[in-house]
């Protein structure tokens, strides 16, 4: 599903953020992806999205090397990922079904399409009762998990997140997780940037750890830290 | 149909929420243009009036105020009998004052202090051919008792170097103001995507094409500009009226002078064409900065 051969990402002014990282990711895995501020794994996520390009080598999702795409392309590109942020990029001024119902508007999606995946969706995060909130009535956990339906409503192949459980106190963290992991089961890949060694210790899911751009450990069922 | 829908409404929520640079702008382009078909209208008008001098060039002879009727039927016995000449008419000093009276209508005491007496008689002639204006002219220049000729070209030529020089006065205005107004275009379309660049964010993340993030703000641009052409095409026609009724109480030179509605309407689509482009490419550029994002 996701393939990084050889990958090398230079900033401006000789900023390395990845060095030769070759991995694979395949189809339905839960993959953490750890390491210190600086080590990679925003650009990492960035690649992915086409945010920014790879200097060097080729990042290949779904077997299309998207480093090649044209521009017109992203888009299609990112209509098969999914994503999550820390602090949840939602809109203010929509209610929690527009915020969700935005996401399939915005790229084109029939009426009755939105109509019935939106609540759909909103059932699968339970938040069915608060559709129409407002994201500022609503508590963090809440709001990410607006911000996940709205990542998922679209059933993407692969869901990143970044950070999704920063701002999150440890019980929210609990129940997010297992959002995350119940859309892990439908098939979706998931791909999830941590600093929480609670969570990845607790998960025990594959983890693949960067520091300063390059790859230090690709473990099946790991933890956060070597001899935590 | 749904995609429309979504269209207008955000293009009108944009528009709402920058009202006042919206209105700037609507302003500006309605002004610029206003000034782009004003100027077209008047050169449409001259030209329609010298379009007619080509066909029946005149000349006017000019007697002196003191010459005698013997004199006048001098003149007017050589005018006769003159083979260049195709056809004349005699002006008397009553014709002349009754001009003088329309011309300086707005001044009574003038006319009132002016007898028909201190007015020269005067003949218009149609030469047999445009060429032969100036030889006339020269011929009958000379003449004793002849005050002066003047020839239609040479009120005509007058009144073109004014218009071309007015002309250029008012295309080098009207750029200046159409190159603001699409500045304030571009200015408000910023505003209008900075006003929105969390939902932009949003849309470019979630996969939204390019084009359905830039229409809304291409339509904002585009109804700034058309409805700034819509206000200068009003004034347009407005003019247009103002000209018509000015013309239709002139008897002089300027009797050929027209204005048509098909002028009006022709400058109008024109305005209205370039109203719509301003705006489209305003917000384009004004655009430029997300879509490099």
């Amino acid at each position: 599903m996701i393939r990084f051969e050889d990958v090398s990402k230079t900033y401006k002014g000789d900023v390395t953020a990845l060095k030769d990282l070759s991995l694979e990711i395949l189809k339905g895995e839960f993959v953490f992806l750890v390491g210190p501020s600086g080590s990679g794994k925003s650009t990492f996520l960035k690649l992915l999205l086409r945010d920014e390009v790879a200097t060097q080598g080729r990042v290949l999702v779904a077997g299309r090397d998207i480093g090649r795409l044209g521009g017109w392309k992203v888009p299609q590109l990112r209509r098969n990922i999914g994503c999550v942020f820390q602090d949840f990029k939602l809109l203010t001024n929509k209610t929690v079904y527009e915020n969700v119902a935005f996401a399939l508007e915005v790229i084109g999606r029939p009426k009755h399409i939105v109509r019935t995946q939106v609540p759909q969706i909103l059932d699968l995060v339970g938040l069915t009762k608060k559709a129409d909130n407002f994201p500022t009535e609503l508590s963090g956990g809440e709001q990410q998990r607006v911000s996940i339906a709205r990542a998922f409503v679209n059933r993407p192949l692969i869901l990143l997140a970044d950070e999704p459980t920063g701002n999150l106190d440890p019980a929210t963290t609990v129940g997010i997780m297992r959002l995350l992991d119940r859309i892990n089961r439908t098939g979706t890949t998931v791909v999830m940037a941590t600093h929480d060694q609670r969570i990845v210790d607790a998960m025990r899911r594959r983890v693949i750890e960067l520091d300063r751009g390059a790859l230090m450990r690709d473990q099946v069922r790991g933890v956060y830290g070597v001899g935590s | 149909m749904s995609r429309l829908a979504y269209f207008v409404r955000e293009t009108l929520i944009s528009l709402r929420r920058n009202l006042l640079m919206t209105i700037a702008g609507i302003i500006t382009v309605a002004i610029s243009l206003f000034l782009f078909g004003g100027i077209l209208l008047v050169s449409a008008t001259v030209d329609h009036g010298t379009q007619q001098w080509k066909h029946g060039i005149e000349l006017e002879i000019f007697m002196k105020t003191d010459a005698t009727p013997k004199a006048v039927a001098d003149i007017e016995a050589e005018l006769k009998a003159d083979t260049q000449v195709k056809s004349y008419t005699h002006l008397t000093k009553a014709d002349a004052y009754a001009i003088f009276k329309k011309d300086f209508k707005d001044q009574p005491a003038l006319v009132e202090s002016t007898k028909p007496s201190d007015l020269p008689e005067s003949f218009r002639v149609a030469p047999l051919k445009a060429e032969l204006t100036a030889p006339l002219a020269l011929k009958y220049k000379g003449q004793l008792n002849v005050d002066t000729v003047i020839t239609a070209a040479q009120q005509i030529k007058r009144l073109l170097t004014a218009t071309r020089w007015i002309r250029l006065a008012f295309i080098s205005m009207a750029s200046v103001l159409l190159a603001s107004s699409l500045f304030l275009i571009v200015n408000t379309i910023r505003l209008a995507t900075f006003a929105r660049r969390r939902e932009i964010e949003v849309m470019k993340l979630v996969g939204a094409s390019n084009w359905f993030v830039r229409v809304p703000f291409m339509a904002e641009g585009l109804v700034q500009g058309a409805i700034g052409a819509g206000f200068a095409f009003g004034l347009v026609w407005t003019l247009k009226i103002i000209i018509a009724n000015l013309l239709s109480n002139q008897h002089t030179l300027l009797s050929t002078f027209r204005v048509t509605s098909a002028d009006a309407f022709g400058i109008g689509i024109l305005v209205l064409i370039i109203g719509a482009a301003i705006g489209v490419i305003g917000s384009i550029v004004g655009l430029r900065r997300f879509l490099e994002a």
